[in-house]
């Protein structure tokens, strides 16, 4: 079958890699050309991974050890259930990369726009590779790559706040990365291997625990600062409300996920091995995902500026992912390993109206877009289906997580904080809730956001479609959770089992 | 007996697709109307259709899509249900009509009546939820559905009550969420076609904490004391939608909640062995004398509307909670009972502001000259709540104390007594004053409300008597009540 | 505990390095300070994962004629050459933010940018 082929696994990273190198050349300071070079190749990223995961759902996951040379000596890719993050990353990056063609216009300076394109498909290229990689060595790599061009892109405008955001995001994502890299490190050391599945094994026969803790409680450290879990979100909403509308998209909606990708997979290495006991670490992320989900929505509140709205309801939904973590039952990390996928999709339709609304308009506070919904109904209808599937509104994609998460709660003897996570959900429908009164129930301000009119089909067009998998992928849940639910199997199977 | 049909999807369905429709066309007047109405009266004739059969004890069943392994938003409609979705259809239509008499000079109809239209859409899907989380699903939906309706007005005192609005529903929801997740947990299960689903075996720790979270979450909808704060202040919103929504679908929604929670999670045995529902007893006999006491103190006709609701809303909690075949046969027959009188007192309430302006209850005396036949149905509406014979209240208040002596707490049939005193004391002053007391000054002259919200008044007062006499004619609504009570208490 | 710290000095060394760079980092008011403090961070971290492959007297692993054993672990030296283009990369972005920060704003001392905003 078509689905079969050996080489799509490495072709799903070259891609994007490839059309993103060649942007710059291929465009020849055109940014029109680049803009469709760049919309191909993602396109072509997102078909690749498709293949993937079709074949992933068929047969369970697969290896692709390259030049030939096995694992754990050659390097491994390993494409398993969790990995099919991949294709939300190359199809939410191509509607993002089709949304930036008016938009960039307008924002960017003409010289820059094909550079643009390269940082997003290299940062797409390295989402993917970081969801494939079965080493851990290339995680680092990807992850840096991913980090590279995200700080990049944040500083894209060239505005002064901008570039300041974009350092502050530096700072605090190399830090990050150099703890991840030291735990990387201290692995290697005590294992001798790099390969995820091989440190797995041999991590059960290692003499003393406490490296191993260690290198855990670095590289936890690390994946939560990548993931702006509270109180390590200082650089999130800077950097998520300057960038660019479809750069926040990309970075709120796929790039904080690698932190929480990074816990999944160090989870796959530790959680069987016996070696280390991981309540205390259960314990802390149960807590900070708590805390992380009120504060998020607390400072929510106070923000006027709708982007930095969204930017802050990410930390909430962090907090989730995170909580389900710490629940660590069975129904608990299924909700929050398919709340990874589903909030990139929420969170993608939330910034990329918002970013049309900000384009057509030319106003990004809640105070002066009164009366958006009567200019631009089509946009401003899909922003609040986001809105209602991200504060989790059933039978939305947003509700799956929270029910999960409850169930898993529940079924983990930690009923409070089944409860802290449905009631702090609450707390994030206040601001919504604001959003969607100064659309539609107050009076306008000024006069030229209610005959702004819809904008362009090549942004209604992944607005709308991202609107409609918030519902799509509610109603029919079953896909992704049944499809996430092997990996989780593995995850808590017994020791042997 | 379980036949697959397509008509319990199909009933939430047409009031779906009208809304759509409403949305795209509804600039067009007649198109707005035509699809309103015409949607409304579908919807009507399906639901109808399948009486016949639910008469004979037919249960229609459709699976429309797994939400998640293992639970699917499914319908099914049973004798409870049907018996909720009949009336709730019902006056849909008649609503309807009233809607687009009442809301000509307004602003925004289409957002209006593609709104209405949902909502009813999720009203009948809550009847026939098959399961707690497909009700779930419907009853949140409402919520975000009403919301628009609710600050229609726009005006700040809108947007006030309807932020107090979705923090008691949303949180009533929350709560619910949190119940059902609890009871998969125990049960292993959520779907509402057994009479109760938990395991006598669970630990009654875990079982009373199931049924606070549930009962509280309901317990919001249904307006019981202390969670019925929101109510008065979504008077609000414009008559039809506190006609249909707030008399009717919303806390309707609330009350069967509390029905599906007491029969079909928990079951009558399992409740009556553990003894959750005495409190719950004496919280609405509270309710009921506490809110009808406050609706004594208000001058503004539409909040004496509004505590008239709460207090009789716990009419059906409290038939709920006493566990016996006559208490539950007065709780499920008070859905209809309740809903008739009380939307013909909105409609009045509507009839007269639009046509004279007037709110305040000491404005309408002499109001009985001008329009002898809307006053004429209000009356009517009135003497059914005091409970007098042959009017459709009497037929609860006789079943409900009947079920009140026979589960050895004869103090609630004092209770009754005591309502119905109450109710006298704040309708009939009502009927007097419109009467028998002439007009301040001049009359406005005004003269009858036009025929769009006169016909819809009177057919909804002619109704309240019609359930009032036939309660033993097969056929007759009363007749589904019995077949809801009967699969209940097994009998 | 001083003979285990004795044994692993190399260890401890990259260790101590790690916070001498995290608090430049956070100390630290100019940004070009703070961006050392990282790089000193970054080094600490190579000299660890270097350290791990060291075997005593042994060579560099460079195969050809004469090449005798022992050899050092040639893995983490491979990992740290790709570290370190990493890292030069980040300090390249780094310094051209800076760069421009300073053309519009004329400073790079954070307290001063903070007021600035």
């Amino acid at each position: 079958m078509w689905w079969q082929w050996a080489h799509w696994l490495p072709l799903a990273v070259l891609v994007p890699l490839g059309f993103g190198v060649t942007t710059p050349a291929v465009a020849g300071g055109d940014g029109g050309r680049a803009w469709r070079w760049a919309v191909l190749g993602s396109a072509l990223a997102a078909a690749t991974t498709l293949a993937l995961v079709v074949r992933v759902a068929r047969e369970g996951p697969f290896s692709y050890a390259f030049g030939g040379w096995n694992p754990p000596y050659g390097i491994e890719f390993r494409f398993d259930e969790v990995g099919a993050f991949a294709f939300v990353v190359a199809s939410l990056g191509m509607l993002a990369i089709v949304f930036s063609g008016r938009y960039a216009e307008h924002a960017l300076d003409p010289a820059r726009i094909p550079y643009f394109y390269t940082l997003l498909l290299l940062d797409i290229a390295g989402l993917i590779g970081f969801s494939v990689t079965g080493d851990l060595f290339n995680m680092y790599v990807f992850m840096e790559i991913i980090s590279l061009s995200s700080y990049a892109l944040v500083a894209v405008s060239g505005e002064r706040t901008a570039e300041m955001a974009a350092f502050k995001y530096l700072v605090l994502g190399a830090v990050s990365s150099l703890l991840v890299l030291f735990g990387i490190g201290m692995v290697y050391g005590t294992t001798g291997t790099l390969n995820l599945a091989d440190a797995a094994r041999r991590l059960g026969g290692v003499g003393s625990a406490v490296p191993v803790a260690v290198a855990i409680a670095l590289m936890a450290a690390g994946f939560m600062v990548k993931s702006a879990l509270f109180p390590l979100h200082v650089w999130l909403p800077d950097a998520h409300a300057i960038a660019p509308s479809p750069v926040s998209a990309v970075l709120s909606g796929l790039v904080v996920k690698v932190g929480l990708l990074g816990t999944f997979r160090l989870y796959q290495v530790v959680y069987r091995t016996g070696i280390v006991d991981l309540a205390a670490l259960d314990q802390l992320f149960l807590w900070l995902g708590a805390i992380s989900i009120v504060m998020g929505a607390f400072f929510a509140i106070f923000q006027d500026d709708i982007k930095m709205m969204l930017a802050y309801s990410t930390i909430s939904n962090i907090g989730y992912i995170v909580m389900g973590f710490g629940l660590a039952s069975k129904f608990a990390l299924i909700g929050a390993a398919v709340h990874i996928f589903n909030h990139a999709i929420i969170k993608s339709a939330l910034f990329l109206a918002a970013g049309a609304i900000i384009h057509q308009t030319g106003y990004r506070r809640l105070s002066e877009l009164r009366g958006a919904g009567r200019g631009m109904p089509l946009t401003a209808a899909a922003l609040s289906v986001g809105a209602v599937s991200i504060v989790g509104i059933p039978p939305t994609a947003g509700f799956l997580c929270k029910w999960y998460i409850a169930l898993g709660a529940f079924e983990a003897g930690r009923a409070a904080f089944g409860f802290a996570l449905v009631f702090g959900a609450l707390f994030i429908f206040v601001y919504y809730i604001r959003m969607v009164n100064a659309f539609y129930f107050q009076e306008p301000v000024h006069a030229d956001v209610v005959h702004a009119g819809d904008p362009p089909l090549s942004m209604l067009v992944p607005v709308w479609v991202l609107a409609g998998l918030c519902l799509a992928m509610g109603l029919a849940g079953k896909i992704p959770l049944t499809f996430i639910t092997p990996a989780i199997s593995r995850l808590l199977a017994p020791i042997g089992g | 007996m379980e036949t697959v049909d397509v008509r319990v999807l199909l009933a939430p369905a047409i009031s779906f697709a009208c809304s759509g429709l409403v949305f795209l066309m509804g600039r067009n007047v007649f198109w707005r109307r035509f699809w309103s109405l015409g949607a409304a009266t579908l919807k009507l004739v399906v639901v109808m259709s399948m009486l016949p059969g639910a008469l004979r004890g037919t249960t229609y069943v459709w699976r429309f899509i797994e939400f998640t392994p293992g639970i699917s938003i499914a319908f099914r409609a049973d004798a409870l249900g049907m018996f909720f979705a009949t009336v709730s259809s019902t006056l849909w239509l008649v609503t309807t009509v009233f809607a687009i008499g009442y809301m000509e000079p307004e602003h925004a109809k289409v957002r209006f009546f593609g709104f209405f239209a949902l909502c009813v859409s999720t009203t009948v899907g809550v009847a026939f939820a098959e399961n707690l989380l497909t009700l779930f699903v419907f009853y949140e939906t409402l919520t975000i559905c009403t919301y628009p309706l609710v600050i229609h007005e726009e005006t700040p005192e809108a947007l006030r009550a309807g932020r107090k609005y979705l923090a008691y529903t949303l949180s009533g929801g929350a709560c619910i969420l949190l119940g059902s997740a609890l009871t998969y947990q125990v049960a292993g299960t959520l779907t509402l076609s057994k009479p109760g689903i938990l395991p006598a075996s669970a630990d009654p720790r875990t079982l009373a904490i199931l049924f606070t979270t549930l009962v509280a979450g309901f317990g919001v909808k249904a307006a019981i004391i202390p969670l019925h704060g929101w109510l008065p202040s979504a008077m609000v919103a414009p008559t039809p939608v506190s006609a249909l929504l707030h008399a009717v679908a919303v806390v309707k929604v609330g009350a069967f909640g509390i029905l599906r929670v007491v029969y079909n999670v928990f079951g009558v045995e399992l409740l009556r062995r553990l003894g959750f529902t005495v409190p719950l007893a004496y919280l609405a006999a509270f309710t009921i004398i506490a809110a009808s006491v406050a609706a004594l103190f208000q001058d503004n006709l539409k909040r004496r509307l509004a505590y008239s609701t709460v207090s009789q809303l716990s009419y059906i909690v409290l038939g709920a909670a006493l566990l016996t075949p006559a208490a539950a046969c007065a709780a499920v027959a008070h859905i209809a009972n309740q809903a008739f009188a009380k939307i013909t007192m909105f409609f009045v309430a509507g009839s007269i502001q639009r046509t004279t302006g007037k709110t305040q209850i000491h404005e309408l005396a002499g109001i009985g000259h001008e329009m002898p036949l809307t006053m004429a149905a209000f009356t009517v509406a009135s003497l059914s709540f005091v409970g007098v014979p042959l009017f459709a209240g009497f037929i609860t208040k006789w079943y409900l104390s009947l079920g009140a002596l026979e589960s050895g707490m004869w103090w609630f049939a004092i209770v009754m007594l005591a309502s119905s005193l109450l109710n006298a004391a704040y309708w009939l002053p009502i009927v007097y004053l419109a009467f028998f007391k002439g007009p301040h000054g001049r009359g406005t002259g005004s003269g009858e409300a036009r025929l769009l919200l006169l016909v819809p008044t009177l057919l909804c007062a002619a109704w309240v008597l019609v359930l009032g006499t036939t309660s033993d004619v097969p056929g007759m609504p009363f007749a589904l009540a019995r077949a809801a009570v009967e699969f209940v208490f097994k009998m | 505990m001083i003979g285990a710290l004795w044994s692993n000095f190399d260890y401890a060394v990259s260790v101590v390095l790690f916070l001498i760079g995290l608090y430049c980092v956070i100390a630290k008011n100019n940004l070009i300070k703070k961006f050392m403090g990282l790089n000193i961070m970054e080094t600490s971290v190579f000299a660890f994962i270097v350290a791990i492959g060291v075997v005593d007297r042994g060579s560099a692993p460079i195969m050809g004629p004469g090449a005798r054993g022992p050899f050092v672990n040639p893995i983490p030296q491979a990992l740290i050459l790709t570290g370190i283009v990493v890292a030069v990369s980040t300090t390249a972005l780094a310094l051209s933010l800076i760069v421009r920060v300073w053309h519009q704003c004329g400073t790079i001392e954070a307290d001063e940018l903070r007021e600035l905003e």
